[in-house]
């Protein structure tokens, strides 16, 4: 497969949290960095790396990733107190996950921060996609009015939430999918934990089975 | 860390173009048999860490099965095959020209050979058989394509897995030559 893998630098500039353990990054874009929509890079920060999608579009002038901080994540942890002006090791850009037109609707499939692909692909005009974020709380529906601005139909899937926004939905992303999407042919995008992953797959080869899946797994 | 995802659980996996498939679907068939392949030559590369040459040529040939098996992962009606790497002639040249640098240094042979002798021949000799089925299972899927990119990237697949097969058996030749290990040849 064509890759084009290079090692670049780059500087933190702000941290803005989006919610009580989640947050965001932007860092300079290093010159001659290039990715499409969807695509992750490995940052490293003191000898510790980890793989992160980008939010931002390849258009902007920033670089963009959502951070989860993690208890025995000792990379989230440095970066969630790291300076301003800390110099950030960028390898990638990697992956496949990449929006690949198609007659067949499209269906994004996120829990989490594996919201950022899609982001990413909004934020680079892509539109006309149906959403589910998988959340436990309200609090964690980050970058939902970006979504929304582009999304056919964004929907919030709230699996502890008391207090439901409108027009959410009370349970799991495979609860939605196996309650309201009518049975057909769909390109699915799955971007989260691996429990999702595989008990969305196993729901696709149940009940739309000429679909196709492309996914995207976070540890 | 976990790196399962449990969706294969069920008998089904996905082709790089996102097609949900049995697992015993004639593309998985094909590129399992290749990855097959591919684990043979890294178990003789380990066997021949003192010859430089001879492992680099197979890290080589273990990238570009890598590369013929992202082709026969993804489905030729596949917009994906756009971001594949496109088999080379280059790379069919390398093993000719490994194939003719290594039959210089061999006796002449008149007749079959049993595929046996030093343990390293003796994996050259599977690696070759396993070459083989490999490309007894990619003839059949160029049968069923189009003429296009795809159906223009298998013939080129089948090209090096013939080559392949060829430099295999020289190879195996070779790592008996280097072990000081005469050709067993086949009396009838």
């Amino acid at each position: 497969m064509k890759t084009h893998v290079q090692t670049y630098t780059a500087t933190l500039l702000r941290r803005k949290w989006l919610s009580k353990k989640t947050f965001e990054i932007f860092a300079s874009r290093p010159p001659g960095f290039t990715f499409t929509p969807g695509q992750r890079i490995s940052l490293s920060l003191n000898e510790h790396e980890r793989d992160y999608s980008i939010v931002s579009a390849p258009k902007e002038s920033e670089l963009t990733l959502c951070i989860r901080k993690v208890a025995d994540g000792k990379l989230s942890a440095l970066l969630s107190a790291a300076d301003t002006g800390a110099s950030l090791v960028i390898r990638g850009p990697h992956g496949y996950f990449t929006y690949r037109p198609s007659p067949r609707p499209a269906v994004f499939v996120a829990t989490g921060t594996g919201i950022a692909p899609f982001c990413s692909m909004a934020r680079s005009g892509i539109s006309g996609f149906t959403i589910l974020h998988g959340v436990r709380l309200a609090a964690d529906l980050y970058y939902a009015s970006q979504l929304r601005k582009n999304a056919l139909k964004y929907i919030a899937c709230l699996s502890e939430s008391k207090k439901l926004p409108a027009n959410a939905f009370p349970g799991k992303v495979t609860q939605y999918l196996e309650q309201h999407l009518i049975p057909g042919a769909y390109d699915f995008y799955l971007c989260g934990r691996n429990e999702m992953i595989r008990d969305v797959t196993h729901l696709i080869d149940r009940r739309f089975p000429e679909s196709l899946v492309y996914t995207e797994l976070f540890y | 860390m976990k790196i399962y995802t449990g969706t294969g659980d069920k008998g089904k996996t996905s082709l790089f173009s996102g097609e949900r498939v049995p697992k015993d679907n004639a593309r998985i068939d094909a590129y399992g048999d290749i990855d097959e392949l591919n684990s043979i030559l890294g178990t003789l590369a380990s066997h021949l860490s003192d010859e430089a040459e001879l492992t680099e040529e197979l890290q080589q040939i273990q990238s570009d099965l890598m590369q013929l098996s992202a082709w026969l992962a993804t489905s030729p009606n596949s917009a994906l095959i756009e971001s594949l790497e496109e088999i080379s002639t280059k790379q069919i040249t390398f093993l000719e020209d490994a194939i003719n640098r290594i039959t210089h240094g061999l006796p002449v042979l008149k007749s079959f050979i049993l595929p046996q002798g030093h343990p390293t021949a003796s994996w050259a000799h599977v690696a070759r058989t396993v070459c083989r089925r490999s490309e007894r299972k990619v003839v059949p899927l160029l049968s069923d394509l189009p003429e296009g990119k795809a159906a223009e990237q298998y013939r080129k697949s089948l090209v090096y897995l013939n080559r392949l097969s060829d430099y295999l058996f020289v190879l195996a030749r070779h790592c008996n030559h280097i072990h000081g290990v005469p050709d067993k040849l086949w009396k009838t």
